[in-house]
């Protein structure tokens, strides 16, 4: 069963097309939601939620439609917003608690999932004090541990690691790993932070003006038969790079002597020093790179955004 | 999940009813207006006149105490315009407690940016603006209509003719009097909280659109000599609402009443404005045109 599924979805805010026609279905653990600001990843979020009505197409979560379906969607999921977004007055474990029974849980029970998700995440020294006594970090714990304590079977993070310095960022992180590995919950991770992605997620999801620019499984596209290799070299690239593209590289030299080459298969390092001992060229450094989340967003964000079918990397 | 144990584990226990979500929302709301030591003294300086009443229904049905207090003194009759002067009281002191309470209830929630995460809850806008005015309803009743029906009770028990069967149309009209001035309240109250942020200035909100319509409403009646300016008088609408479900006569100029259907119109327009109020304000998300 996929955890997402869209068909033709498309989301139109305040006369203006924010989300184009999005075809896809979402099957990872943990599926990171990447683009750049303005891209549409909140307004997906905030109608996989039922906060928008799609103006054409679906969306399912879980098989279940966000347009008719709202109340189960929402006992499904557990969401942390980007925002700031609480009750200031209440205190840590009273808002937690209040927020389980809205999700259905008995007050007994609320109360209980209450005290044990604030000590997941670690505010359990701090659980009777006022939210609007925290910090912003602390802000951020409090989100996540209202939208883990009614249980749900997808947890919605929209920039979870936002404003937190590095050891709470470090913490979140650790923390979304933990849930991931525990198995019981899928994760939707919003985030511009591409390293946040990348720890957290097997699965990501690019978009780009509204429109999907890359739906790919990060393991399997860094299995991928894509050979990085960065030199840094003394002499004349120019000739190597030609000689180099004889043989089926792809290469781009840089002012400094640096090369990028993608090596297609066959063409190993020992080929590289003939050639640049064939054009006068001597190699200083070796640098052998897998293909990084940076390098999936970029060339997905160098894509043709008027094209409108799936982009698979 | 355990405290102890430091590890996650999924709920696997009875869920409540969809329905019972409103509850949840009221229950909270209801916590949150009785927080404040404020409420619950507004609330015991309410019940000193429904006391002052008591004694006076007390004095007039009972000869002894009448003759030690009053020194045979003629006294007042407890009839409705007794009981529309309890009802009176009661729902003007009901309007001060809304305007205290009412902002309490919404703008915390809206103050800490609370909607996205309240709304992404099994609970629908409906339910929660619902929950709101049910707790802000529940919070009124016992400064009018309930004070109002027990001391009809009690004149009713006091007195020695068949006075309770009698006067059954008083006991309908204090019902029905407090029930929509308390309706109308809550309605409003939460309509105005949940367009302004602070709460003082929600306070006054409040206050100002009962009050200073009713000063428009007179300069109307006033410049162009017509009656129709009192439909932006909620004081004299309610005041003449009031004596017709109480029977009781009423006391401004004949050609200055007001058709009922003209006052419950205004009310239900006036409601329905604080509706599209609510429905433009109590979002999950704000969607920014252009």
């Amino acid at each position: 069963m996929s955890v997402i599924k869209l068909d033709a979805f498309e989301v139109r805010l305040g006369g203006r097309v924010v989300l184009d026609g999005l075809n896809g279905e979402l099957h990872g653990k943990a599926i990171g939601l990447l683009g750049p600001n303005g891209a549409g990843k909140s307004t997906l979020i905030n109608t996989l939620l039922g906060f928008h009505i799609p103006s054409r197409g679906s969306a399912h979560v879980f098989e279940m439609d966000t347009r008719h379906e709202r109340a189960r969607i929402r006992q499904t999921v557990g969401y942390m917003p980007e925002n700031d977004s609480f009750i200031g007055s209440m205190t840590g474990v009273r808002f937690v608690r209040y927020m389980a029974e809205l999700a259905g849980l008995p007050p007994r029970e609320a109360l209980e999932r209450a005290h044990e998700a604030l000590f997941y995440v670690g505010l359990g020294e701090v659980r009777y004090r006022k939210i609007n006594t925290y910090s912003l970090g602390m802000k951020q714990l409090i989100k996540l541990a209202q939208a883990l304590a009614h249980g749900p079977r997808l947890l919605i993070l929209d920039e979870p690691t936002n404003g937190l310095d590095p050891m709470a960022r470090q913490r979140m992180i650790q923390t979304l790993q933990q849930i991931r590995k525990e198995g019981s919950i899928h994760l939707l991770i919003s985030s511009h932070l591409l390293r946040d992605i990348d720890q957290t997620c097997d699965e990501v999801l690019i978009l780009k003006d509204g429109r999907i620019a890359a739906l790919c499984n990060i393991e399997e596209e860094r299995r991928s038969h894509r050979n990085f290799i960065e030199l840094v070299a003394v002499g004349p690239t120019k000739d190597f790079c030609e000689r180099l593209r004889g043989l089926g590289c792809e290469s781009a030299s840089f002012a400094d002597g640096r090369i990028k080459l993608v090596m297609p298969g066959g063409i190993g390092p020992q080929d590289l020093y003939v050639a640049a001992n064939q054009t006068g060229m001597q190699i200083r450094r070796i640098h052998r790179r897998r293909d990084s989340l940076e390098d999936i967003f970029m060339r997905a964000m160098e894509a043709d955004p008027n094209r409108r079918e799936l982009v698979r990397l | 999940m355990s405290v102890y144990k430091h590890a996650y584990s999924a709920y696997t226990g009875r869920l409540t009813p969809l329905w019972s979500r409103v509850v949840v929302v009221v229950r909270y709301a209801v916590e949150e207006a009785l927080s404040s030591r404020i409420t619950i003294g507004l609330f015991t300086l309410s019940m000193l006149p429904v006391f002052v009443y008591m004694v006076g229904i007390y004095l007039a049905n009972n000869t002894l105490a009448r003759t030690l207090v009053l020194h045979r003194n003629p006294v007042f009759e407890i009839d409705a315009r007794y009981f529309l002067n309890v009802l009176e009281t009661q729902c003007w002191i009901a309007l001060g407690i809304a305007g205290w309470i009412a902002p309490r209830l919404v703008s915390f929630d809206l103050a800490d940016n609370a909607l996205p995460i309240l709304l992404s809850h099994p609970v629908s806008r409906f339910g929660y603006v619902l929950g709101k005015f049910i707790a802000l309803f529940a919070c009124l009743s016992p400064v009018t209509w309930l004070p109002c029906l027990l001391l009809f009770a009690y004149q009713g028990y006091s007195s020695a003719q068949p006075w309770f069967v009698t006067n059954l149309r008083i006991a309908g009209g204090l019902l029905a009097g407090s029930l929509l001035w308390i309706a109308f309240l809550s309605i409003l109250g939460l309509a105005l909280s949940s367009w302004v942020k602070w709460r003082v200035v929600a306070t006054g909100a409040i206050f100002a659109v009962v009050f200073v319509p009713a000063g428009i409403g007179g300069i109307i009646t006033g410049v162009l000599r017509t009656k129709w300016g009192f439909l932006l008088n909620v004081p004299v609408m309610m005041t003449q609402l009031w004596q017709r479900f109480l029977g009781e006569p009423e006391v401004m100029r004949a050609d200055l009443h007001l058709p009922t259907v003209a006052i419950l119109i205004v009310l239900t327009l006036a409601c329905a404005i604080c509706v599209m109020m609510l429905n433009a304000r109590i979002r999950g998300r704000e969607v920014v045109r252009g």
